[in-house]
């Protein structure tokens, strides 16, 4: 799993997206994550992590390439946006609502 | 496992159960180029709820409701219920 910072995040899930344009699916995951880098102590010792409330984990993978991102509240802004305009772009396979359109304009066939 | 048939439904279930207990709930979108269609997931490992579709005006929905929740991750303890006035 590699760790990336936002940007190249961005840039690597583009890449994946374009790679699975013919064949194969693309993989978003979004969790909380509370900064913890150990993994959590057996019962009866003590918790001695301090838990971040302000971050989350972004995932992506295409089944063999395995990409993620901590995205926190200061760069969450700046993310969500590039990050919505990458789905929108990327996300266009799908069908299109055909029936009568209110719009006054003709389709052209 | 269900699939919800509307849109508003699954939303107001995701939320629900993300706020209940922001740190298990768990996103997951599977995106299908060739397929063409989308399906989405929430889940907390106990209750399971999810969305698939091939339309392309729910691909805005689907892209807003990530980054609702996105944003509801990273805020620090904020109360549910406050609904955004812009």
């Amino acid at each position: 799993m590699v760790l990336l910072e936002n940007d190249a995040f961005l840039t690597e899930l583009t890449r994946l997206f374009q790679k699975c344009r013919t064949i194969g699916s693309v993989v978003i995951t979004l969790k909380k994550y509370d900064g913890r880098t150990k993994p959590v102590p057996r019962k009866g010792h003590p918790e001695t992590y301090e838990p971040a409330d302000n971050k989350c984990l972004v995932r992506a993978s295409d089944g063999k390439t395995r990409i993620s991102t901590v995205v926190s509240s200061k760069e969450v802004i700046k993310f969500q946006m590039a990050y919505s305009n990458l789905l929108r772009a990327h996300m266009d396979g799908l069908k299109k609502k055909d029936k009568k359109s209110k719009s006054k304009k003709t389709k052209a066939t | 496992m269900p699939y919800y048939q509307t849109w508003e439904e699954f939303a107001r279930a995701a939320e629900k159960l993300y706020l209940t207990d922001p740190m298990k709930v768990r996103v997951v979108l599977k995106y299908r180029h060739c397929d063409g269609n989308i399906c989405m997931k929430v889940t907390d490992d106990a209750v399971c709820l999810q969305y698939k579709t091939d339309q392309a005006q729910d691909v805005k929905k689907i892209e807003k409701l990530h980054g609702k929740l996105m944003r509801l991750m990273v805020s620090k303890e904020s109360h549910s219920g406050a609904m955004e006035t812009d």
